[in-house]
């Protein structure tokens, strides 16, 4: 018994030191390398070498990241990135939001290195993520068949989701609803019933902060408003690309739509209210449905109680549309645009693409997700779980994070869902739980990469078209205009304005890039 | 022949350059307080210059500008097929020539009135009151006039709610967009501007007043033969800059108001500018556009000075 207690004591004694003995085996290189970094996103437009995430990967990797950033004076990260292309000094590893276009434009010109060689050569954790995720790999693929960056790859899938005032439902009598003519009627009697109960008919009954959450509204109608996480963005409909606001289902949900404002079922500011309209409407018990992010929109059943007496502002799935889909178009996107690359005068891309791996290896993935082990997270039944020093403060969790230098999507690395769980509320918990059990969530159209015809096919045309097509969207919808009566008009002149030849690009590079 | 030729010419020389050096030592510190201007203008607007070129070229960023291929005038071509380009044109003209018409007589009908104000307690309170808006930034203008023009809580709706008309959503109407723009920049400017007129007001002399009380002229009477005649060239040379600046509205503001449902007056060329150039990455497009706005500037003010030269005998140069 002693023997088996004292080997039972050395065991663990092993266990706990486990980090110790380990500690070594992830060095990239036994002298100190010192690299150069852009990163540049709006919530730090510079990369500091005092985030205890960074000093964290120093000690364990023996890389160190020196800040050459150019561009911190602005927020806005493109314009920091044509800074430090015109510059024409590229420092060794470049991480920005938005960095796809630019890697895949500028890297064919050597502005930055291709990876493809490196990663299969030493890099094994992104060849294994890969090996995984193929589609996530013909994704970030360049049209010369080159990978020239390592995306941030979001984990979880949910985004946004219908929510409604339960609390108004109940008081009204009605039930939560389920179709699209039941949406209507609902809101119908948002208008009319008074549920906030000061005798005004002031009631807001759907709002979204942004516009673009009321055209999403046409799949009711079985149309598309977008096919990815990004605004007005193509979709593909069984290996064919197509632009939402070409098709029929689009054209029907449009039309219902200018007759719900019409009607007064839509905020009548909801293309100018702007970003605050989630928190002025509901804080002013306004608002009565939208849709909007699980974890944000939760979060004010939290804030709001006591305010507003009863306040329950909870998701509800996706209603059926007219042909009885239940769809919700909106997900993460399993890989961003965003990331970082090797610049293409880089002297150690090897140790740079291992230092990249470093961060796709469990420990990394680990430190840029959680922060610091023992200090930030604790290990306990092999889940990273946050101390009190995060989840204790009272502020939000991601932007603490930002501040000791973890989940930056300026960074390549693979999010772990398990950071967000954490910290969700037990509604956002619930809704997420209801839609994981409908299983409403549709494919995501991932991107293209273009070769130069192509991009000089879409830069000719694909702003005016999408000008045209926003611009006519409006006119709809506020009843300048009938949509019925000038369909063929307004097709014929997005093929006149070269829609069609945006769509012939894209395919052709989407028949390139994901093989069909 | 030759040394008899050649001699006058070189003491010529000699005696410019030593005119020159006595001028620089006796007026040194006019050129140093010249200095500053002249080095302005030459790094804020003669050396972007050189970049320009990438209007006639396949532009890379990385690449840079003297590296980017030669494309002609295909950048152009694609802009003047474009009618969302042209619409842009035929805005910005509309747009600055209505305020060109409506904004530019407030400032001096300010002044006049500022200058016919007797009480000067009351006098400096109204022009403080008018000068304000100029400090506001335009973001806050914005702000300002979204709020105003609001259907739900605005005042303007308020206000005609009590005449019993049904409030207006003043910004999504293409019909609206100008009224509004221009009238925010008349609120926002006419006061500011008003200050070069009272000046020139201030400049004029007092003898001809005097001599007109004299003859017993009534101040009516003074302002349209007086006050008015004599800050004429100010009110030329002020219009000739205007016009000048005629391609160039002040787009900031119209970006912070626009929306897609009102593009169709409100979209001006520097807008499409911004659009296509910094949003879309196209800066070659866009520098074409720009250049061909400059050169239409260019041409107006050569146009507005000329005829001013003519009839009026005032002109910048």
């Amino acid at each position: 018994m002693r023997i088996f207690a004292l080997l039972a004591a050395f065991l663990a004694a092993m266990a706990m030191s486990t980090p110790t003995f380990a500690d070594g085996h992830l060095k990239i290189v036994d002298e100190p390398l010192e690299l150069t970094v852009h990163m540049h996103h709006k919530r730090y437009p510079a990369y500091d070498e005092n985030w205890p995430v960074e000093q964290e990967a120093r000690r364990l990797t023996n890389i160190h990241l020196k800040n050459a950033t150019i561009g911190s004076n602005t927020t806005n990260s493109g314009e920091a990135m044509n800074l430090l292309l015109a510059s024409g000094s590229i420092p060794d590893i470049v991480g920005t939001s938005r960095i796809k276009d630019v890697v895949n434009q500028y890297g064919p010109q050597g502005a930055f290195m291709p990876l493809n060689d490196l990663i299969d050569e030493h890099a094994p954790h992104i060849t294994a993520f890969f090996e995984k995720f193929p589609d996530i790999k013909s994704a970030m693929t360049a049209a010369d068949g080159n990978i020239y960056y390592i995306p941030y790859l979001p984990d979880g899938k949910y985004g946004r989701a219908y929510f409604i005032r339960h609390d108004w439902l109940d008081k009204l009598g009605l039930e939560v609803p389920q179709s699209v003519d039941e949406v209507k009627s609902v809101l119908e009697a948002f208008r009319d019933q008074d549920p906030n109960g000061n005798g005004q008919q002031d009631e807001v009954p759907y709002f979204a902060r942004q516009w673009e959450e009321l055209i999403r509204l046409v799949t009711l109608w079985d149309g598309r408003s977008s096919g990815s996480d990004t605004y007005h963005d193509f979709y593909v409909d069984n290996g064919t690309i197509r632009h939402p606001y070409a098709g029929e289902g689009y054209r029907e949900g449009i039309k219902n739509l200018a007759q719900w404002y019409a009607e007064g079922l839509i905020d009548p500011e909801v293309f100018t209210r702007g970003s605050s309209a989630r928190e002025y409407l509901l804080s002013e018990n306004l608002g009565g449905m939208t849709h909007d992010w699980f974890a944000s929109t939760s979060g004010y059943n939290t804030t709001l109680q006591g305010k507003i007496d009863g306040f329950v502002f909870k998701a509800f799935a996706p209603p059926a549309s007219i042909s009885g889909a239940r769809i919700e178009e909106h997900r993460r996107i399993p890989v961003k645009p965003d990331g970082w690359a090797i610049g293409g005068a880089n002297s150690h891309p090897v140790e740079t693409i291992k230092y990249f791996d470093f961060w796709f290896s469990p420990e990394g993935r680990n430190v840029v997700n959680f922060g610091v082990e023992g200090v930030h997270w604790e290990m306990q039944d092999g889940k990273a779980i946050f101390t009190d020093v995060i989840l204790g403060s009272g502020r939000p969790v991601n932007s603490q994070l930002y501040e000791i230098g973890a989940q930056l999507h300026a960074r390549g690395y693979y999010q772990d869902y398990g950071y967000e769980i954490q910290w969700s509320n037990s509604y956002a918990l619930e809704g997420i739980a209801l839609y994981d059990e409908g299983d409403y969530l549709i494919d995501q159209f991932l991107g293209v990469a273009f070769n130069e015809e192509e991009q000089a096919v879409y830069d000719k045309h694909w702003t005016s078209v999408r000008t045209y097509m926003l611009e006519r969207q409006q006119v709809w919808i506020l009843g300048g205009g009938d949509v019925e009566a000038e369909w063929d008009d307004y097709l014929a002149d997005l093929d006149k304005m070269g829609l069609n030849k945006v769509l012939e690009a894209m395919q052709s590079a989407y028949n390139r890039q994901y093989g069909s | 022949m030759q040394p008899d030729a050649a001699a006058p010419s070189k003491r010529r020389w000699r005696e410019r350059v030593e005119w020159l050096v006595d001028h620089f030592r006796a007026e040194w510190q006019i050129y140093v307080m010249l200095a500053p201007m002249i080095i302005w203008f030459i790094v804020f607007l003669y050396k972007p210059m050189y970049g320009l070129q990438i209007a006639f070229r396949d532009y890379s960023v990385f690449r840079g500008i003297a590296a980017s291929p030669w494309v002609g005038l295909e950048h152009f071509e694609t802009l003047f097929s474009n009618s969302q380009f042209l619409r842009a044109v035929k805005n910005t003209v509309y747009i600055s020539a209505l305020s060109l018409i409506f904004g530019f007589p407030v400032p001096i009908l300010l002044a006049l009135m500022f200058n016919e104000i007797l009480n000067e307690f009351y006098k400096r309170t109204a022009q403080t009151i008018v000068y304000l808006p100029h400090f506001i930034s335009t973001v806050i203008i914005a702000g300002i006039v979204i709020t105003a023009f609001s259907p739900s809580a605005g005042i303007v709706n308020t206000v005609l709610g009590w005449f019993g008309i049904d409030s207006i959503y003043f910004l999504i109407k293409p019909e609206w967009f100008r009224p509004i723009f221009i009238g925010s920049g008349i609120w926002q400017e006419a006061g500011f501007s008003s200050i070069v007129f009272l000046a020139a007001i201030a400049g004029v002399n007092p003898s001809l007043y005097e001599s007109a009380v004299v003859d017993g002229a009534s101040r009516w009477q003074m302002m349209w033969r007086i006050t008015i005649p004599s800050i004429m060239p100010t009110i030329i040379i002020m219009l000739i800059i205007r016009i000048g600046n005629l391609m160039e509205v002040g787009f900031e503001l119209i970006i912070l108001l626009y929306q897609p449902a009102t593009y169709q007056t409100a979209d001006v060329i520097n807008t499409f500018i911004y659009r296509q150039g910094l949003q879309s990455g196209q800066y070659d497009l866009a520098a074409a556009a720009g250049f061909f706005n400059a050169v239409v500037a260019f041409i107006l003010v050569m146009i507005a000075n000329t005829l001013s030269k003519r009839y009026s005998r005032t002109s910048l140069w």
